[in-house]
């Protein structure tokens, strides 16, 4: 271990998030290149496109951010230190080359585009700047509410793929084979959905759920279905060295090999936790929507890109 | 202010005095009373482990800080005894990990009685909670410290004399073949413990090969007077493969058949090039860093049938060019963790068929397919019998 980071010691400047002299421009949201209007230019090399112009909304704050000056934008784009990190740790690599840092960012006001919330839909492939992986989707977990009290023991008679065990658990257990996931009932009439591999099949399994129960005698409702929680996995291709990563990037890891061989990355901005493995493959969980999933991956890749470098 | 006392304790004439008992300063200020009895006891015990594992005083002030933020935290305010007394454990392991004190979880458990797994998510959340930002275990620190605990260093009763080795050169050499099994990917995401015990394994065989090599890694844990971790066999196995092909590297090697025994005599010259050996026995991945395979240190002796023959007889050998090709045919292994040399055969998932990712979650639901899932009045008479519901 000695060796990687005599190597690499630009690894250890302290660095503080507004410190970078660097464009905002950064890796982000390269899926959505192909979703909204092109981005100003098709760099050839990675980590140039200037997607600065898209905000993290959601539903709810579109309209905040349509209005948000662009230096606001800006801001809140640098503070993100995981990412600052990693374009300041990086820049002595020629492989990752930014864009003319005079270059005005584009003014956010004039370049948004009519925003869509995250439809839920397959990946496009991205163009050619990122890094080319798409995560897969691995489970989904929502829940929905039937309104309406349950009775379990009933439903487990009644059910052929049902399992009730009040003594173990306080919920029905039932299975069906299309989309093969599992439910978890509980007699207050709510229901957790999980094993689906995108999210309309876990609407189309829950609503099968909820005429199964229907068809039992109740009079289920289906309020409020939620996605609650989407776990996607893949593979970088190269072996990661976990012990510089952790040295790096210690406020978002947690590398502890007497627990688990995996390293615990919290990441801030999306919000998602990404397991990442010697071997290269990372899971990534915590996500309410699949753009947080590939937002994340997007965000880790050059990291750890990074490291494959300095080994 | 004013306390509120029993009646008839105050007396009024000096007579009627029964009770002279000093009040002390902690209870008339209910100095005592502000830290609930559990959060005390949880601070003895934080300064009981620190005294235990002769630590720093300083590490006994923020261990205990940590533990009072920590109960104070809504998150443990309310969990059970159990998982409070293992988080006063966190907080030490926590702090000598922030200090680099070579600490690990195995010995916190064993002192705290606790299971690791519980530990283990009390730690985390700990972790979390609180953002705290915990240095990777230094596995040098860890190498002496484990290695205090070997019983090899003196003479004693049990041990034959030949048994006995130079702390020192112990240490050095067990480091050594640590940062090589690092090198090598042998140790990321792997408990470090086993390894340490192979590597010291190895390295007092290596010291005195003629004596030693008859000696088990099962024996010499029990007369070192440690435990032997499954894994450590495993570890043993794979640092044995390094070397051997590290050997097979070496020009006046070569002229032996070297196997997993014999390779012990010679650990000491291996780990003495290994730099050179490494980059010309195993096909580096981007291999940029391959060009600059200048022997750099060992004799020039040494140096010179080492790299041109070597690498060029290499390349007759093993297929693998010296210019440093990317592609290995079939040749020197590409230095890999070794899950990614020997994958297990996983069940891929298969990705989303184009009928899958089809759906749109609102297709019509048939009573056919609900109904599959009823059970009809036969099947419910027969299972209400057997079920005696």
């Amino acid at each position: 271990f000695k060796d990687d980071l005599s190597t690499s010691p630009q690894l250890f400047t302290p660095m503080s998030p507004y410190d970078v002299d660097l464009p905002i421009q950064t890796t982000e949201d390269v899926l959505f290149s192909s979703q909204f209007n092109q981005p100003k230019e098709l760099p050839t090399d990675d980590f140039s496109v200037d997607l600065s112009f898209l905000p993290d909304i959601t539903q709810d704050n579109k309209e905040q951010n349509l209005s948000e000056d662009g230096h606001e934008m800006q801001k809140e784009l640098d503070g993100s230190t995981s990412r600052n990190e990693d374009s300041s740790i990086f820049t002595h690599e020629s492989t990752l080359s930014y864009p003319d840092a005079s270059q005005p960012s584009p003014g956010a006001t004039d370049v948004y585009p009519p925003v869509t919330p995250m439809t839920p839909m397959t990946p496009v492939t991205p163009a050619s700047e990122s890094s080319g992986i798409v995560p897969q989707l691995q489970n989904i977990v929502s829940t929905v509410n039937l309104a309406c009290k349950l009775d379990l023991k009933n439903i487990a008679l009644h059910a052929r793929n049902a399992e009730y065990n009040p003594k173990r658990f306080a919920a029905v257990i039932m299975r069906i084979r299309e989309p093969q996931t599992t439910a978890l009932i509980f007699s207050s009439g709510k229901m957790v959905c999980t094993g689906a591999k995108s999210e309309e099949q876990s609407r189309l399994a829950a609503r099968k759920y909820a005429r199964v129960v229907q068809k039992l005698g109740f009079p289920a409702k289906f309020l409020d279905f939620k996605i609650q929680n989407m776990v996607g996995s893949c593979d970088v291709r190269f072996p990661i060295r976990l012990e510089g990563l952790v040295l790096t990037h210690q406020q978002f890891s947690s590398y502890e090999p007497e627990l688990f061989p995996g390293l615990i990355y919290r990441m801030v901005k999306p919000r998602i936790v990404l397991l990442i493995f010697v071997s290269g493959k990372v899971v990534l969980t915590g996500a309410k929507e699949r753009s947080e999933i590939y937002e994340a991956f997007e965000n880790i890749y050059p990291i750890l890109k990074g490291f494959r470098k300095a080994s | 202010c004013g306390c509120v006392l029993a009646e008839g304790l105050l007396t009024t004439t000096y007579t009627e005095e029964e009770h002279l008992r000093e009040v002390a300063y902690s209870h008339s200020t209910g100095q005592k009373e502000q830290l609930s009895r559990c959060l005390q006891r949880g601070i003895r015990r934080v300064q009981d482990l620190c005294k235990v594992l002769q630590l720093p005083m300083v590490f006994e002030e923020t261990a205990v800080s940590y533990f009072q933020r920590a109960l104070q935290h809504p998150s443990f305010h309310l969990v059970s005894l159990e998982k409070k007394e293992l988080l006063g454990g966190c907080c030490v392991f926590v702090t000598c990990r922030q200090r680099n004190w070579p600490l690990t979880m195995g010995t916190i458990c064993s002192l705290l009685y606790a299971k690791q797994e519980l530990f283990a998510s009390v730690y985390l959340s700990l972790q979390k909670e609180l953002g705290l930002s915990v240095p990777a275990l230094s596995l040098g620190d860890l190498v002496k410290t484990h290695l205090n605990s070997f019983r090899l260093f003196q003479h004693a009763a049990d041990i034959p004399a030949p048994f006995v080795e130079d702390k020192e050169k112990m240490v050095t050499r067990t480091m050594q073949i640590v940062e090589l099994a690092s090198e090598t990917w042998l140790v990321t995401g792997r408990h470090p413990i086993p390894i340490v015990t192979a590597a010291a394994f190895l390295s007092w065989q290596s010291l005195q090969p003629a004596t030693r090599l008859t000696c088990t890694f099962t024996r010499f844990c029990k007369l070192a007077g440690v435990d032997l971790p499954p894994p450590a066999h495993l570890r043993l196995k794979e640092l044995l493969e390094i070397l051997l092909r590290m050997a097979s590297q070496l020009a006046w090697l070569r002229v032996f058949n070297m196997d997993k025994k014999t390779v012990v005599k010679h650990i000491g010259d291996l780990l003495q090039h290994r730099i050179f050996l490494l980059k010309t026995a195993f096909c580096l991945e981007d291999g940029e860093e391959q060009h600059t395979a200048a022997p750099g240190e060992g004799s020039p002796g040494e140096g010179s049938p080492g790299s041109p023959p070597a690498a060029g007889e290499a390349a007759q050998e093993e297929g693998c060019p010296s210019e440093g090709k990317r592609q290995c045919e079939g040749g020197p292994r590409p230095l890999l963790p070794p899950c990614l040399i020997n994958p297990r055969k996983r069940l891929r998932t298969a990705a989303l068929s184009a009928s899958d990712s089809a759906i749109t979650g609102d297709e019509p639901i048939s009573d056919s397919e609900i109904e599959q899932y009823l059970r009809g009045p036969e099947e419910i008479r027969a299972f209400r019998k057997a079920k005696a519901w």
